[in-house]
This record gives structure tokens, C-alpha cells and sequence, in this order.
């Protein structure tokens, strides 16, 4: 069975107007609010992530220490904007490496080795959002000041309260929301990408991230 | 700018948390407009969806302040200000990379001492002669013929499948306790080959040649017969750099 090797982009499920399909590098949506997250693509040397995965697949594990290496931290990122700082990014990652492992040989290179793996990350993350009790509050990812050079100073301190409240919110949204809005806003996934990961419809995807922002700009709303 | 009428398969979603602004537009289709680059007359002019594009640009300043300082580390602002939660964000940009390096470097190493204890090693296959005891497991096969393919230089090695000459299967078939294996193997390698190959089936053989060689030599295998497939034309632009030797 000599299927075709070439990773092609995930399954086209009708995609709504608008929506870019996330090929192999895992597009940003022509929107005008998100910016692509700047996750290192898969540019370093070596062999490509398709064929290191089709080793792996194979039972060579050296292989898949290529692969852990390469996308650890840009996944690590990701968890981290789903589950917050702390031990749980971390461990969530590692768990859908070893989860990525035992199911390997099942992969047929659907899509990219990178965006099966985004999937596996993300499912775990919102299996951790949604085991947390509701109203626990949630550390955001990476809590910091806004930078100053894009900034004048006055808004500098207003910014950093905006920081600081969506920082608050992100706690109030429950978990689907918040993974539907994390993908969207930060990673700048197109619906049906967020649709596919999480499986739900990009109908179900858009309401809930209409409310992740009705909810986070009403807490900004509060602070203004 | 595109303008356009609001497109007839994306109604707006029918949920409580949805607003009527006061000039009847719905608040779910203003933002959906504004993500989508779509704008009108009298988006422009009207201050009530101005005022509800405003909030939402407001989050995505919050958002994107989020997000590149935890991406540069927002050199010169006072992280101490940020929020309660250290960690990731709070240092310089010099120090995301290391950063990076560090948790691939821990992970790694986490997940893999996992993935030792449930490898997956294939099949074992025989060595040497028909009457001796040894075996080698694919996997552990495959590496040195990948490994050997690549020596040709520009070419990959993808998957590597090494299985007993002429039977689907593992030898199993047993005389008297002793197993009576065949000793002779197949390979069947893919390979990446360069875009520029001149004489794909000239590279293909010099391949097909390597694998062969460090079957014999390297291994001990009693290999039949190797195949290549070619599965992909690449270009890569530093393919000389991987020709060691020959």
C-alpha cells in the first residue's frame, strides 16, 4: 500500500467564506486583528518532519527525539495559553508526545506531523481546562507589561491594566470558550482549523468565540 | 477594504449573549465584519459600531500585549508591574531562545525515557546463517540502511521496511522446538530525492547499491533484493553538504 507519502493540508471540510484552510504551515487568517503567532516553523536542518515521523512511525525513536526536540517549546507555548503557567503546560505536552508515540503508526500523514500535534495539545489542554472547578481562577500565560515601544506613555499604564483585567477575564471563560479564543485570537487559526481541532461545527466555534470577546471586552469595559 | 453585503451562509448566531446595537445592526455581525476586513458606509460613520469595534480593538491590543511580551520579553518594561504570575514574559529577549533550548532540552528528555520503556521494534529478522540463532529487529536494521541511502548525497530516507524474502510475516514456522526461518530478506526503502537528479534511475541504483552493501557488510543480512521508491522530488538547495565520502 503505497498510499502518497506528501503531507497535504487536513481534510477540506467546508470551509465557510473567509476562512483559510491551515495547510502544512498552519496559516494565519487573512483577518485583520490576529497576527500570526510567531511559532518557529519547521525550518531547522535535518530531515523533514514528514519523513522523521514516518521513522518514528517505524519504531526508530531517534527519530522521534528529533521531532520532541523540534516542536517542545512552540507547544509548550500553546499549552501555556490554554492551561496557564505552571507544571500542567508542561506536563500536557508531554503526555500528547507519548500519547503522539503509542499512536504514530496509525498517522498517515493526513496533515502535517506539526498541525497533528497542535491537536493532540490543544484536546489535552481542554480536557484540563474542563476537569478545573468552574470559577477556579486561571493564571494567564505569560503575565507581563505591554511593550512600551508601540506605545505612548499614557497609554502605557492603560495598557497594562488592559493586561491585567484580560489577564483577570480569561479566568471567568469557561473552557471551550477559552480554547476557541486562545486558538483564534493567538494563535490565529481560521474557524474551520479551530472547528476540525476541537470537533465541533465552525458555527459552534464562531459563538463561542463571539462570547470568549463579549466577556473579555466587558471586563476591559469595566476597568475603562 | 472589500465591501460587500454580509455573506448569506454566515448568519449571525442567534444567542442570548448578542446585542441590537441602537442603530440595528447586531453586535456578533459588526465584529465578524471587522475580523474579515468588510466594511461599509456606515460602519464608518456610525459611532455605535465604531464604538464596538473600539472594544474590540482595545482586547486586541490587551491580547497582542500578552503576546509579544511573552514572545521578546518586552525589553524595558517593568515586568514587576505585569501581574502576579512569573515565569515566561518577565525575561529579556536574548533569553527566549535559551529559554526555548531549555524546555526542548527537559521535555526531550522526559519524554523519551517514557518511550524507551514501550519501544516499537518491529519484527526481528534473521542473520547470518540458516542454522544459527541470531535475529535483529527491524527497527534497528532500518537505521544503518537509512543511514547508508543518505550517504548518496541530496537523498533522504524516509520509511525503511525490511521483512523475511517471500513471506508476509515474522518466520514462525517451527521443526522440533527450533525455528526454521528463511534467511533471506527484502528491503523496501523510500527515498526524497533532489528536484535537480539528472538521472533519477542512475540515483535510485546508486542508492539501491549502498543499502545493499551495508546490508551485507554492516549487517550480515542475507538481503534478496532491495527496492527504492522515489516518493518525493525535493529541492533542496544544500544537498551537497550530505555527501560524506563516496
Amino acid at each position: 500500500m503505497a498510499g502518497d507519502p506528501t503531507p497535504t493540508g487536513p481534510p477540506d471540510e467546508a470551509a465557510g467564506p473567509g476562512d483559510a484552510l491551515p495547510g502544512a504551515t498552519a496559516g494565519a487568517p487573512p483577518a485583520p486583528g490576529p497576527a500570526p503567532d510567531p511559532t518557529p516553523a519547521v525550518a531547522s536542518p535535518g530531515p523533514d518532519d514528514a519523513l522523521l515521523a514516518v521513522r518514528a512511525a517505524e519504531g526508530d525513536e531517534e527519530a522521534f527525539a528529533v521531532l520532541v526536540r523540534r516542536h517542545a517549546p512552540g507547544l509548550v507555548r500553546l499549552a501555556t495559553r490554554l492551561v496557564g503557567n505552571g507544571p500542567e503546560a508542561e506536563d500536557t505536552v508531554q503526555e500528547a508526545f507519548i500519547s503522539a508515540w503509542r499512536t504514530l503508526p496509525e498517522f498517515r500523514g493526513h496533515a502535517s506531523f506539526s498541525t497533528w500535534l497542535y491537536r493532540i495539545v490543544t484536546n489535552r489542554c481542554l480536557n484540563v481546562l474542563r476537569a478545573r472547578k468552574p470559577q477556579e481562577p486561571l493564571e494567564a500565560a505569560g503575565a507581563v507589561a505591554a511593550p512600551e515601544h508601540t506605545v505612548s506613555p499614557g497609554r502605557i499604564a492603560e495598557a497594562r491594566a488592559a493586561v491585567s483585567e484580560l489577564h483577570e477575564a480569561l479566568g471567568g471563560l469557561s473552557a471551550e470558550q477559552r480554547t476557541c479564543w486562545v486558538l483564534r485570537e493567538w494563535d490565529g487559526q481560521s474557524y474551520a482549523f479551530i472547528a476540525e481541532t476541537v470537533g465541533i461545527s465552525q458555527q459552534a466555534v464562531r459563538a463561542r468565540v463571539f462570547r470568549a470577546r463579549r466577556h473579555l471586552t466587558n471586563a476591559l469595559g469595566a476597568w475603562r | 477594504m472589500t465591501t460587500r453585503i454580509h455573506p448569506p451562509d454566515a448568519p449571525p448566531p442567534h444567542e442570548p449573549d448578542d446585542e441590537r446595537l441602537p442603530c440595528g445592526r447586531l453586535l456578533s455581525q459588526v465584529w465578524t465584519d471587522w475580523e474579515e476586513g468588510v466594511t461599509d458606509a456606515h460602519r464608518q460613520r456610525c459611532p455605535h459600531c465604531r464604538a464596538a469595534v473600539a472594544d474590540l480593538e482595545q482586547l486586541e491590543t490587551a491580547v497582542r500585549a500578552l503576546r509579544d511580551g511573552a514572545a521578546d520579553g518586552a525589553a524595558g518594561a517593568d515586568a514587576a508591574d505585569g501581574a502576579a504570575a512569573g515565569g515566561p514574559g518577565e525575561a529579556g529577549a536574548g533569553s527566549t531562545a535559551s529559554r526555548d533550548a531549555d524546555i526542548a532540552a527537559r521535555l526531550t528528555g522526559r519524554v523519551m525515557d517514557l518511550v524507551r520503556r514501550e519501544l516499537r521494534p518491529g519484527r526481528p529478522l534473521p542473520l547470518g546463517e540458516a542454522g544459527e540463532d541470531l535475529w535483529i529487529m527491524e527497527s534497528v536494521a532500518a537505521r544503518p540502511l537509512r543511514a547508508a541511502a543518505e550517504e548518496v548525497p541530496g537523498v533522504r530516507a524516509g520509511s525503511c521496511r525490511i521483512a523475511p524474502a517471500g513471506t508476509a510475516g515474522p518466520a514462525q514456522v517451527t521443526v522440533a522446538g527450533r525455528p526454521v526461518r528463511p534467511t533471506r530478506v527484502t528491503v523496501r526503502l523510500e527515498i526524497h530525492a533532489p528536484l535537480a537528479t539528472p538521472d533519477l534511475p542512475r540515483l535510485a541504483e546508486r542508492v539501491r547499491r549502498h543499502v545493499q552493501a551495508a546490508a551485507d557488510r554492516h549487517l550480515g543480512l542475507d538481503v534478496a533484493g532491495v527496492d527504492i521508491l522515489v516518493t518525493d522530488l525535493i529541492d533542496e538547495p544544500d544537498s551537497g553538504e550530505k555527501g560524506h565520502g563516496r
